[in-house]
């Protein structure tokens, strides 16, 4: 079954990876905003 | 615990256990005992995963880990989205097609019987050495706090468990995980909107998060590589995505959740939902913790969080100057707080650095007193290595939280602890039924004698978890070092699912010495001072090379070695 958004599996993933770089890149900046 | 608060609670878990069972009428084929017939829709599945996930000691001992040590420890979750992403790709569709009760149950498909009961049985050491635990941990945090008797915590949280798992099989679990996350998500945001509220009213949230960052406390990243610090950057994504593809992808407790999808899709989205929600959920988990740190800046804090260590210390001479010395120290501190704010607010970068780094040298003196007491706890019989960071946030709730949210929150311990023991239980059953008794001891029974062989198994693992915790105290630090030691089987699990799924041409004898290799190394590196983030990273890797050397010595590289 394809995923009910982005259209393919291979698309979810890769939004997942992206998401998991902006989360990072937001934790290290909320450590240094408050260091 | 007011009649309210004792309201609250029963209120809340009858209605969780009563949903369960509600929901699972109709499991009586072993299809549905075992794998809700693959009928569940991916919200619950995704619910069920993150609450088999989250123990009581998840909720207790994070938020004391953020007072004492900042959020560091968020960065352990950083492997987990991209675990999730090659499961989705390579775990789930495989076990999907292949049809099967148990991750285990296709390593006999792909390689041998010997392969597929050595991983059984590694499972059912692993994660029965860990299920006392589950209910051991937060049984001794409350009967510490609300002076509960501990046995009979133990006691009514297992049979519980047992009750609603034993009659409704996965689909209770489930659905009694949906309705035990949603009280969980409900009580961790009242907290922090109380925690927030009780802050004194000069202290807005921006002070409150400015404070704790001064205090190292919202330290959430940290880039430096050390092998020997578990909670890295680089730890998180390395060692966190092996521990994450060991955890959900060769562990019987969280794999059955997904086997019960009712297509690949609905199993991958339960999986991508985790990916996306797991790391901001332990981030604000975190923050709590860091809040209330913030919090005892301006109310004192017991010198140490668990009651009955301080009271015993109360009655010795050496007590006494270092309790003075601990109050001097807090309202230095406090005072120090106070004045740190009224600078950064004034927007003097001199002042500020100058308030900056009397608060820092205040705060050494809280921490070095803290020390002293702990220190005076093991010098005088208690136990070595004694810390009180389960102790802290409970104690926050009993004393600071207003009638009604206590009970709510001990709620969330009791929902906490039971949805990662029913799912103990729950796969720990149905690998004695699946993996063992049905393809050793009895092929050919009917289902109706599968289903109830899988029902006492559920009933003898829930009596095991119960004893085993029951006896806890009488182990004392014993039975956290047993749980240590079931964390080790993780990485020759997971090199043997990399070998079955990437390695095509090696047999079941290469898999099977290559395990026994991985497990050999992982013992080893237990001894040394690497991290344990680092085993499974070492033990997948030592089962791999292992495998494909023997697989080359016994018939170069033929599928059947």
């Amino acid at each position: 079954e394809p995923p009910p958004f982005l259209g393919s599996w291979r698309r979810v993933y890769v939004a997942v990876l992206l998401y998991l770089a902006l989360i990072i890149a937001a934790c290290y900046g909320f450590t240094r905003a408050f260091e | 615990m007011t009649p309210l608060d004792w309201v609250v609670l029963f209120a809340t878990l009858a209605v969780i256990v009563g949903y369960g069972l509600y929901r699972s009428r109709g499991s009586n084929t072993v299809d549905r005992f075992l794998l809700a017939g693959k009928t569940m829709p991916w919200y619950a599945m995704a619910l069920s995963i993150m609450a088999t996930q989250a123990s009581a000691v998840t909720f207790i001992s994070t938020t004391g880990q953020a007072y004492v040590d900042g959020m560091r420890f968020v960065q352990f979750y950083f492997g987990l989205p991209i675990a999730m992403v090659i499961l989705c790709a390579t775990v789930v569709p495989v076990f999907h097609r292949a049809k099967v009760f148990t991750a285990y149950e296709y390593l006999e498909q792909r390689f041998d019987s010997k392969t597929r009961a050595l991983a059984s049985v590694i499972f059912l050491c692993q994660r029965g050495l860990s299920a006392g635990l589950t209910l051991y941990a937060p049984a001794i945090v409350l009967s510490v706090i609300l002076g509960w008797p501990e046995r009979a915590t133990i006691f009514l949280m297992g049979v519980t468990v047992i009750t609603y798992t034993t009659l409704g099989g996965v689909k209770a679990v489930t659905w009694s995980d949906v309705q035990q996350m949603c009280i969980i998500f409900v009580g961790l945001v009242i907290a922090l909107a109380t925690l927030i509220h009780l802050m004194p009213p000069s202290v807005s949230l921006a002070d409150a998060m400015y404070l704790a960052g001064a205090a190292g406390r919202l330290n959430a990243v940290t880039t430096d590589f050390d092998w020997n610090d578990q909670f890295t950057l680089w730890s998180g994504l390395i060692g966190g995505t092996f521990l994450f593809l060991s955890y959900f992808g060769c562990d019987q407790s969280q794999v059955q959740r997904y086997l019960t999808g009712k297509s690949i899709a609905q199993s991958r989205l339960s999986l991508i939902f985790n990916a996306v929600a797991k790391i901001p959920m332990q981030f604000f988990i975190l923050f709590i913790g860091a809040m209330v740190f913030v919090f005892h800046l301006f109310v004192q804090p017991p010198m140490l969080f668990e009651q009955s260590q301080l009271e015993r210390l109360q009655s010795m001479n050496a007590y006494r100057p270092v309790a003075e010395r601990y109050r001097q120290a807090f309202e230095s501190r406090r005072q120090a707080a106070r004045e740190l704010i009224d600078a950064h607010r004034a927007r003097s970068a001199a002042a500020e650095q100058h308030r900056l780094d009397a608060f820092r040298a205040a705060q050494r003196e809280m921490d070095r007193t803290r020390d002293q007491a702990t220190r005076l706890v093991e010098s005088t019989g208690g136990e070595p290595g004694f810390t009180d960071t389960n102790y802290i946030f409970l104690s926050f709730v009993t004393k600071y939280l207003p009638v009604g949210l206590v009970g709510l929150i001990i709620a969330v311990i009791f929902a906490a602890t039971m949805s990662a023991s029913a799912g103990e239980i729950n796969s720990l059953a149905t690998v004695t039924m699946v993996d063992l008794y049905r393809r050793y001891f009895h092929r050919s029974g009917t289902d109706h004698h599968y289903l109830m062989a899988s029902r006492w198994a559920t009933v003898f693992w829930g009596a095991y978890a119960i004893a085993f915790a029951g006896w806890g105290r009488t182990l004392g630090s014993l039975i956290v070092a047993v749980n240590k030691v079931g964390s080790l089987f993780y990485g020759s699990l997971l090199g043997v699912f990399v070998l079955a799924f990437f390695f095509r041409r090696v047999g079941g004898t290469a898999a099977f010495v290559g395990m026994l290799a991985g497990e050999a190394a992982i013992f080893w590196a237990y001894f040394t001072r690497i991290s344990f983030l680092w085993y499974n990273v070492i033990g997948c890797a030592v089962v791999i090379v292992t495998a494909l050397a023997v697989a080359h010595a016994l018939g170069h590289g033929t599928a059947e070695t």
